[in-house]
């Protein structure tokens, strides 16, 4: 368990930021030491301010490396945006673009139709940190790390020195621009420039000026991200304008908007140490005892009392936010060893395999798609989970190889939440890896144009690390992975083999055709009968239906298919 | 199988006809037309042991154009068959050359094949259509390569080109008559009046034969199938036993003269399909034979040894149970094997160059053959 990692790994986050944030492989590769370092962002909350704390520390909220700073801003704000219309029930339509300008410096816009803000709060929700409802509630979220648009917002601040700048209006007639800032001593949203004016637009539009940052066409870049974004999210529409002008749609596929995950609190079994000390330092109760009976299901009195004969060096009437690592720690290792009744697994909220069909069929347009339709299960004992897995063959699936070809592209979500980076660790890719896909049919699935799509559904997914990437190769979720994939690989086979054959058909049929003509204008002179267009067209027919694609057939007889299969054995033999 | 003989007046274009119709039909019900014809494989090569000759079994094999493995051969079949047709209605002869290059001709303007892309695939096609047919090749107005030139008492009444010829085979002086390609369809041989057919291997012993009026001196018809046995060649002589001639090889000692002596008596597995109407098995051996080193003592300094080739063959031939079965080929060939030395007929040259027809006259007076 990545909690158990000691000191000597928290010494090495007290290397020089910098240094870090220009080796980004290196530090998504130690993943687990990133556990490490998120837990020490919260115990740095005591002197520093959190924008303090993300201006030295901001590659371990995504901001490392340049791609993928653009990447994170891209999600930030579109998550955003994606949450604000779920909540208020609005049928997202997002507008991305991207420009680069002429110093080097690009420029963000993100627009989207959703609620807008209240004037009164557009600086909390854009101006300062960590102030976001979903940092501290316990439902399935769409996985980001708590920093939302305001860390858009600083960064653009602490790379050119400029404001954001935000637009917005909640359809009642009325709009406002403004320029907002964080104060980073302080923790303070500044807004300046305020303009009011009439208008009906209804959302919120923010444009900011980056640095530090970079656009391509990579797999970790905003391109992806959106593509996968929109994947997981039929019900909207997101738009793209890459800086060369280039435009994308990814239309609507649905108009079923996701239903709200219900609230619920996390099981003792869902915990990591992260986790609790995030959840402690931001509680309001006055005693560590209280606050495990509050904040976590299934724990009461009792339960804690337990807790308390196995953690004998934690004070446990102290303040929840006085929680030390190492406590924390012992806790978590607490609940390992307690009986729990297990967590419902009611708040679950799947994609659904129709979504899911629509968005591949939308984003890739493929030849075919298979989704996976599984139950809940559990990991860890108890913490329920469910994995949708789709895959799509042909179309625009796959994503391009280094030789110019196209070959398996794994599209890993965690609820609904596009992962990009940490892909090696991922329990989506354990699974993917451990697949014999020859027993498929599918030996060369590295050079198919296939897409899979992976969606681990859970109210406490288990990432790797603080950059939520990755999620932990839980047994028991790698495990349901694989049979899933197993289960659309099968499918896919079938349609494969059923494909094949009408290819070959279709081979066979093209090659006697070509001596029809010929046949046709013999046979007449040959046999003193009929005549050549009469022949053709007998012969015609004859070869059209004995070489039809099978799907087009009517659904055929175990006979008849005795009788082909029967007929394909002799023609191979000969 | 069919006796074949010559081509009563339009019977192979009313086959070819007849083909043709049963194939509409067929097309007419919806079914695949196919085009059966005994297997030409040598798993299908037979022989008939009473009459002594090599022809084609039961096996068939069908060939429909709705399977793919076998459309364009279907396909190529016909329109040999058709062109054939066309040939015997304008009353035109090619040869399996001609015919290829009447068919070698694009599918179709979008089609990057042709009809025939090489001679074998016709010829093997042209055999095809023969066998099914139970026609020859002449039957269908294709003419072989002639090969092979006779002399001796017989005329030949050669209707040909619109115009009929009498041909004297006593007077064609030093070349002979050269045997066309098809000796059945348009010829006839009349006034036939020799004791004996006499078949010389080589060109240049036939030569000094017909030098020494070898023909009339003996009232025999001599002919040179010049090495191997053409069709044309062999049909002659079938026609000519047919007229109660006895036929008499003389051949080398070897492998070569054994195997021209065997194709003309039994047949060859490749021509099986035309079986008894190619072979004569009531043709003999005359010589050179490894018996007449002990009858003339000159030729034992004349042998040459054997080649590899010619004991490979020997050994061959005792497998052969249409061989085995005489008991003087067994011993001939065994002294082959035993001696490893052959002889040609040119060798009875040694003494002097009339002894040829010597060494004939006394074989013949005693009668000694191998059958």
């Amino acid at each position: 368990m990545t909690e158990e990692k000691k000191p000597e790994a928290k010494a090495k986050t007290e290397t020089k930021p910098e240094a870090k944030a220009k080796t980004e492989a290196k530090v998504e590769a130690k993943a687990e030491t990133k556990r490490v370092e998120s837990g020490e962002i919260f115990e740095e909350f005591r002197e520093h301010s959190v924008a303090e704390f993300f201006k030295k520390n901001r590659q371990m909220l995504g901001f490392a490396g340049k791609v993928r700073s653009m990447t994170t801003l891209v999600h930030e704000f579109v998550t955003n945006s994606l949450d604000a219309c779920e909540e208020a029930k609005i049928l997202p339509n997002i507008y991305v673009k991207i420009d680069e300008m002429e110093n080097g410096h690009y420029k963000l816009y993100v627009e989207d139709n959703g609620p807008g803000i209240p004037k009164q709060y557009v600086g909390k929700a854009l101006g300062q940190m960590l102030a976001g409802t979903k940092f501290h509630r316990f439902i399935q979220q769409r996985g980001q790390q708590g920093i939302g648009a305001a860390g858009g917002v600083m960064f653009a601040q602490i790379t050119t020195g400029k404001p954001a700048h935000a637009r917005s209006g909640t359809g009642d007639g009325k709009v406002y621009e403004c320029d907002i800032s964080v104060d980073l001593k302080n923790n303070q949203p500044k807004i300046s420039n305020m303009v009011d004016f009439p208008g009906n637009y209804r959302g919120l539009t923010v444009t900011a000026e980056f640095s530090e940052v970079k656009y391509d066409k990579s797999e970790y870049a905003p391109f992806e991200y959106l593509k996968a974004t929109a994947l997981a999210n039929p019900h909207s529409q997101i738009t793209i304008v890459e800086p060369n002008g280039e435009r994308t749609v990814f239309a609507r596929a649905s108009n079923e908007i996701p239903k709200r995950p219900t609230p619920a609190q996390p099981h003792p079994l869902g915990v990591t140490t992260d986790d609790m000390i995030n959840y402690a330092h931001h509680s309001k109760e006055r005693k560590l005892s209280s606050f495990l009976t509050q904040n976590f299901a299934r724990v009461s009195d009792a339960k804690v009392d337990e807790i308390k004969q196995l953690c004998p060096g934690t004070n446990f009437d102290k303040m929840p936010r006085e929680l030390k690592w190492e406590e924390a720690e012992a806790i978590v290792k607490a609940f390992k060893q307690i009986k729990w009744i297990a967590p419902s697994a009611d708040p679950l909220r799947p994609i659904g395999k129709n979504q899911i069909e629509k968005a591949l069929k939308n984003v890739l347009v493929p030849e075919f798609i298979s989704v996976s339709e599984r139950s809940p299960k559990v990991y860890r004992g108890g913490v329920p989970f469910l994995v949708e897995v789709g895959i799509a063959y042909g179309g625009k699936s796959g994503h391009s190889t280094k030789d110019g070809g196209v070959g398996l592209d794994v599209k890993r979500f965690a609820n609904r939440a596009p992962l990009l980076f940490d892909a090696g660790g991922c329990a989506t890719m354990e699974a993917v890896k451990t697949i014999d896909w020859n027993r498929y049919g599918l030996k060369n699935v590295d050079q198919m144009p296939i897409t899979l799509y992976m969606n681990v559904v859970s109210v406490f997914i288990p990432y790797t690390g603080a950059g939520k990437q990755a999620i932990t190769a839980e047994e028991e979720v790698v495990e349901e992975l694989r049979y899933a994939v197993m289960e659309v690989a099968r499918d896919l086979e079938r349609y494969l083999s059923g494909k094949i054959r009408d290819e070959q058909r279709e081979t066979r049929k093209k090659a006697i055709m070509r001596y029809v003509k010929q046949l046709a204008g013999d046979l007449p002179y040959l046999s003193g009968e009929s005549n050549d267009k009469d022949i053709e067209k007998k012969l015609l027919s004859m070869i059209e239906h004995k070489y039809s694609k099978i799907f087009e057939k009517t659904r055929l007889t175990a006979d008849e298919e005795k009788q082909q299969q029967k007929e394909r054995d002799e023609e191979i033999e000969e | 199988m069919a006796k074949r003989i010559a081509e009563e007046e339009g019977a192979t274009r009313e086959k070819l006809v007849k083909l043709g119709k049963q194939l509409v039909a067929e097309i007419d019900k919806g079914q695949s037309p196919s085009f059966v014809s005994p297997l030409r494989g040598k798993s299908n090569v037979l022989h008939h042991e009473k009459e002594g000759f090599l022809y084609l079994g039961d096996k068939k094999e069908t060939r429909t154009f709705l399977n793919v493995a076998q459309a364009k051969k279907f396909m190529q079949t016909i329109a040999v068959a058709a062109k054939c047709k066309k040939f015997k209605d304008e009353n035109l002869h090619t040869s399996i050359r001609g015919l290829f290059y009447q068919l070698k001709f694009t599918l179709g303007e979008d089609i990057e094949e042709e009809l025939f892309e090489e001679q074998t695939e016709s010829n093997d096609l042209v055999e095809d259509l023969e066998v099914s047919l139970s026609v020859k090749r002449e039957d269908l107005n294709l003419n072989t390569d002639r090969k092979g030139v006779v002399a001796g008492p017989m005329k030949v009444v050669d209707k040909f080109a619109g115009t009929e010829n009498l041909i004297d085979c006593t007077k064609q002086g030093r070349s002979g008559w050269m045997i066309p390609s098809d000796v059945d369809n348009g010829m006839e041989f009349i006034d036939v009046d020799a004791d004996y057919v006499l078949v010389i291997e080589k060109d240049a012993m036939w030569q000094r034969l017909n030098e020494d009026r070898f023909w009339q001196k003996e009232n025999c018809i001599i002919v040179t199938p010049k090495g191997q046995a053409s069709r044309g060649c062999r049909r002659l002589i079938r026609k000519l036993a047919d007229q109660k001639l006895p036929i008499y090889c003389f051949m080398d000692c070897d492998a070569w003269g054994w195997y021209i002596y065997w194709t003309i008596k039994t047949g060859s597995m490749n021509l099986a399909y035309l079986g008894e109407d190619i072979a004569t098995p009531e043709a003999r051996f005359i010589g050179v034979t490894m018996g007449d080193l002990e009858r003339y003592d000159f030729l034992k300094k004349l042998t040459i040894r054997a080649k590899e080739v010619d004991i490979k063959r020997a050994e061959e031939m005792l497998g052969y149970p249409w061989i085995a079965q005489h008991e003087e080929w067994v011993k001939e060939l065994k002294t082959v094997i035993e001696l490893k030395k052959k002889l040609e007929q040119d060798a009875l040259q040694g003494p002097r160059l009339t002894f040829v027809g010597e060494y004939l006259r006394e074989k013949m007076k005693k009668k000694e053959f191998l059958p």
